[in-house]
């Protein structure tokens, strides 16, 4: 159907995106998880945040060079008894958001059973990004930067550092995970048009797929070529990274 | 010229003083008066004046022309010299020269000869000319006279002309003047017309404009109502802006339906824009169906099925389209129900695909390979479910573009929780109605499976489980789309059939432990123990759900009994209810049916031992505490019927039985001595069997007692028969050393046996405090 006149001036305004990207949000409970999330959505520190039930749903669309994407965040339960429940999520996520808490040493140690489980049940192309949150409070910490970025190295992860309560680096972990997805597509181990992989096109990919090839990315082509991801991730050290990652 | 001048008036003042002086009496009152004065003015007059010297000049040249001439013909002179006079006359017709010349005129006639003498004498011409002077003058004078006369009679001639053809010319300006009154005349009713005419044109012209004005408030240009009315132009900006104006022109028409009644042209108009406006709802409603149609099954078409949020998304139009038609309800929650029906097949064919065929490659793979797994795979489905409802839900939202306006992609979609305190505006109603049905076919293939694989269950612990499991997700929905919604209600009566599956299953479990009890140990039956374990493991399933976060479960709690009627709790309360009765009951029958069949079976020990077992179960469950006061209640019972069991026995198996009961029983009056039982030869062996009892093991061990699975009520028990038995043996010698009993030796007959009749040594050989009453 033609109705050109219309579409056209409107295109702009509207939250038309490129990709649409699941995300599961997990960790220990207690970790932020639900504060990260609020921190990202609404720019805002959610006060007095009681643990979730179940799972919570969000979204949001991001810009990443050219691409706009938008972001499907299921935020889980930490609790135990929710686990269950919770595991029936990974099905079909793109990315996952593995937090822990820096000042909380027992989450940060029980990390390795939340990420089997993602890699259990998520998407085998599944992106992790490590977020140590809480990195406000530095006087509490109980969990080093350079041991959590050694595990993240050793288990093929990125990793970061956040605070949902100043939004100091929350945006980066979304970025990041989603980057990494959009390489993965580029690099052809991902095809969004295939179900279950966590990624889809949106209308405006759809748009443009008609019109050029789909695979350019534009200028994100032309940064992953500056560097490795681990290049990249040094720009998330907490203090002398800028906190957008684009 | 000016020498000629002087000399003539130097001699007239002395001829005329020589006349004054000659003829005095000639003319004594002319002399005198006028003449004199005469003389005197003229005397007095200067000719220096400029007048006078042209007249002189003029006079001059008049002759001196005709000196110049040699004067041959006094013709010639006659001629000139009127030329002369003629234009002396004309130069100083109407000054004060006229009388100077008159004067002139005089003294010639007077003076003539005189001066005619004296001024001949120089020159002959001035002679003449003295003498011709007046004649010239007069001839000169009547030729041009003549020459005026014969001009002027031709000019006269000429103005007789002209006259006459003044005169025709006015008769005929006369004419002209009258043929154009009579024209005016005519012309005034035509200006008259066209002035009308004029006016009329201005007005219409301004009628016409504000008619233009009118028009184009109150009506809709052919283009625009073609975009409105017309099957081949599909919606866009031009027909929301015509649509636009049509409302705005019908609201604007309530001027027109003004105080004195409606108008016709508003009627009109609020007719025309009514079915133009209607068309266009029309055209919207057939545009929304058609996208709709497209839209719900667009991931089907590009064979991307699986994921049933891929690409849903809504244009500006179809916003813009929903956000107009929601002012015609009917037709928009029509069209809402073709958009729910394709929904509706869609969603139920990408679930059924993620249940049977997973992905095209197979990854993830199909929900349904992990039906061995029931708890994966309820769990699986319905969040498969729950994902497919964020993406309808988010849809919705878009399609009507809920809190997006003005904000940028910033905006979150509401979450579970919001949605849940968030007010139900009408949008909300809308959205939830339509998500409902747009997934309310979900229920049946998940109703069926679900179903299956609860039926199937036939251990308590997974059913229950899936049963929890089963009512999250049935509070779950009821967040997120409401408590009416089919999939809500459909998970509910789920949730209830798989907790009633539960319960059947740990009632017929109950039941089975009925049978097969014929054991002679004290324990309690395998059997029991086996429903215990079940009922172990559920409750700790229970406390995991619940007590995980002690200091949260309040609110949580509150939350719960609020949306599912207590049902949580009341549900360990039944839990317990229907595990423990038939263990009790159980070990009660059994107890029963073991002590008739063997009569030296030790029932109380088997009863408490089961009692207390259950009690153990329950012991670290803080909500199970009412059913363990229950419990407790029931030990303390059979503890209290063991003491005074273990009582007796004790005071049996110590020989003091017969003399302790003879105490209870006898009469007041009588003397124990005299008794049969306690005689004191009676009283002194069964003092002594009770030494030797108190030398035994028994003393600090029953072997009845622990068989008892609880040492603490062993000894708990023991102890408290022991301070019977110590009372009563009290009590004995009491009575014993009492005089009236009539015992001969009393102390002899205590003392001859320990504990010697004293009460303390007694206790200390029991381990009682000296206390004991």
């Amino acid at each position: 159907m033609a109705f050109n006149d219309y579409d056209a001036d409107a295109t702009e305004l509207l939250e038309t995106y490129d990709f649409l990207m699941k995300y599961i949000i997990i960790g220990e409970a207690g970790t932020g998880k639900s504060c990260l999330l609020h921190q990202f959505t609404h720019n805002s520190f959610k006060d007095h945040s009681q643990h979730t039930i179940g799972v919570e749903f969000s979204s949001r669309t991001v810009k990443l060079g050219e691409k706009k994407i938008k972001l499907q965040l299921w935020d889980t339960a930490g609790q135990e008894r929710f686990r269950s429940v919770t595991r029936s999520y990974y099905r079909g996520a793109a990315g996952a958001i593995l937090v822990y808490d820096i000042t909380n040493r027992q989450s940060f140690t029980n990390l390795g059973r939340w990420l089997a489980d993602a890699r259990a049940l998520a998407s085998p192309n599944l992106v992790v990004v490590l977020v140590g949150n809480k990195s406000d409070r530095e006087d509490d910490r109980e969990v080093e930067w350079a041991e959590a970025s050694r595990w993240a190295a050793e288990n093929d992860v990125h990793f970061l550092e956040t605070s949902s309560l100043t939004g100091d680096n929350v945006e980066a972990p979304f970025l990041l995970c989603a980057r990494s997805i959009l390489l993965a597509i580029e690099s052809g181990s991902l095809d969004p048009d295939k179900a279950g992989s966590g990624v889809s096109y949106g209308d405006r990919a759809l748009r443009r797929v008609n019109s050029s090839s789909r695979l350019s990315f534009g200028s994100l082509s032309g940064r992953r070529r500056k560097g490795s991801s681990k290049l990249r991730l040094k720009d998330y050290v907490p203090g002398t990274a800028n906190s957008k990652c684009c | 010229m000016s020498s000629p001048a002087p000399r003539p008036s130097t001699s007239p003042l002395a001829s005329r003083r020589l006349v004054s002086g000659v003829s005095p009496s000639h003319s004594p009152s002319q002399a005198r008066n006028p003449v004199s004065l005469r003389l005197y003015k003229v005397l007095g007059a200067g000719f220096e004046d400029e007048a006078t010297k042209e007249a002189l000049r003029t006079v001059s040249e008049l002759y001196g022309a005709s000196n110049a001439a040699g004067s041959k013909t006094t013709n010639v002179n006659g001629n000139a010299k009127p030329i002369a006079g003629s234009s002396e006359d004309s130069d100083e017709l109407d000054s004060d020269e006229d009388e100077r010349s008159d004067t002139d005129e005089d003294e010639k006639l007077s003076l003539g000869p005189y001066l005619s003498r004296q001024v001949v004498a120089p020159t002959g011409a001035a002679a003449r000319a003295r003498k011709n002077l007046r004649r010239d003058i007069d001839l000169k004078l009547a030729s041009s006279s003549r020459k005026f006369l014969k001009a002027l009679g031709e000019v006269d001639q000429k103005l007789d002309a002209l006259q006459e053809h003044i005169t025709s010319m006015r008769t005929q300006c006369d004419e002209a003047h009258e043929q154009l009154q009579t024209t005016n005349e005519a012309c005034k009713s035509l200006l008259d017309q066209a002035g009308n005419l004029r006016q009329e044109r201005d007005m219409i012209a301004t009628q016409q404009t504000i008619l233009n004005l009118f028009l184009s408030r109150f009506t809709l240009s052919s283009e625009e109502v073609t975009a409105l009315t017309s099957r081949d132009v599909p919606p866009g900006k031009l027909f929301f802006t015509s649509m636009d104006k049509a409302t705005k022109v019908r609201e604007d028409c309530r001027v027109l339906m003004g105080v004195d009644g409606p108008t016709k042209a508003g009627l009109d108009i609020i007719a025309a824009t009514f079915a133009n406006l209607e068309q266009a709802y029309e055209k919207i409603f057939r545009y929304l169906v058609s996208e709709f149609q497209t839209i719900g099954r667009g991931n089907r078409d590009r064979e991307r099925s699986v994921d049933p949020d891929a690409n849903l998304e809504a244009s500006p139009i179809l916003k813009e389209a929903v956000r107009r038609l929601r002012s015609r309800p009917e037709l928009l929650s029509e069209a809402l129900g073709a958009l729910s029906q394709t929904r509706q097949s869609t969603l139920l064919a990408t679930f059924l695909d993620a249940l049977t065929r997973g992905g095209p490659s197979g990854l993830p793979r199909p929900i349904e390979l992990h039906a061995h797994d029931p708890l994966r795979y309820i769990g699986d489905m319905l969040a498969w479910v729950h994902q497919a409802i964020a993406a309808e839900r988010e849809f919705m939202e878009s399609l009507f573009g809920l809190g997006r306006e003005g904000e940028s992609s910033r905006r979150m979609i509401g979450s579970v929780r919001r949605f849940e305190k968030g007010k139900m505006g009408e949008t909300e109603e809308w959205i939830g109605e339509v998500v409902d049905r747009n997934v309310g076919k979900l229920c049946g293939p998940l109703r069926v499976r679900v179903q299956q694989t609860v039926r199937s269950q036939e251990r308590p612990i997974l059913a229950f489980k899936i049963a929890n499991l089963l009512h999250f997700y049935a509070l779950t929905m009821r967040r997120t789309i409401g408590e009416d919604a089919a999939l809500s209600q459909a998970l509910g009566e789920l949730s209830e059939m798989s907790y009633k599956v539960f319960f059947d299953a740990i009632e017929a479990q109950g039941r089975a432990l009925l049978r097969d009890l014929d054991d002679s140990a004290l324990s309690p039956p395998a059997t029991v123990e086996e429903h215990m374990q079940t009922l172990r493991e559920i409750l700790s399933v229970y406390e995991s759900s619940r007590l995980d976060d002690p200091s949260d479960t309040q609110p949580e709690e509150d939350g719960k009994a609020e949306t599912s009627g207590g049902q949580s709790h009341f549900g360990v309360e039944r839990i317990l209810e229907i595990m423990i009765n038939p263990a009790l009951e159980v070990c009660l029958t059994a107890a029963e049916d073991k002590k008739r069949s063997r009569p030296t079976w030790d029932k109380s020990v088997f009863v408490l031992n089961c009692l207390t077992y259950l009690q153990g179960v329950l012991e670290p469950y803080p909500f199970a505490s009412a059913e363990k006061e229950r419990l407790d209640a029931l030990v303390e019972e059979r503890v209290n019927d063991l003491v005074n069991e273990h009582y007796l026995d004790i005071l049996r198996d110590a020989g003091l039985d017969s003399a302790v009961a003879v105490l209870e029983t006898k009469a007041p009056g009588d003397p124990l001595s005299r008794i049969e039982a306690t005689q004191p030869n009676e009283l002194s062996l069964a003092l002594q069997k009770f030494s030797n009892w108190l030398s035994g093991l028994e003393v600090v061990h029953s072997p009845r007692l622990s068989r008892l699975t609880v040492q603490r009520l062993h000894s708990r028990i023991h102890q408290a028969a022991l301070t019977r038995v110590a009372n009563a043996y009290r009590k004995l010698c009491e009575e014993v050393r009492k005089p009236e009993n009539k015992y001969e030796a009393a102390s002899t007959l205590l003392g001859g046996q320990r504990p010697f009749g004293q009460i303390h040594l007694l206790n200390q050989i029991f381990g009682l405090g000296d206390e004991g009453e």
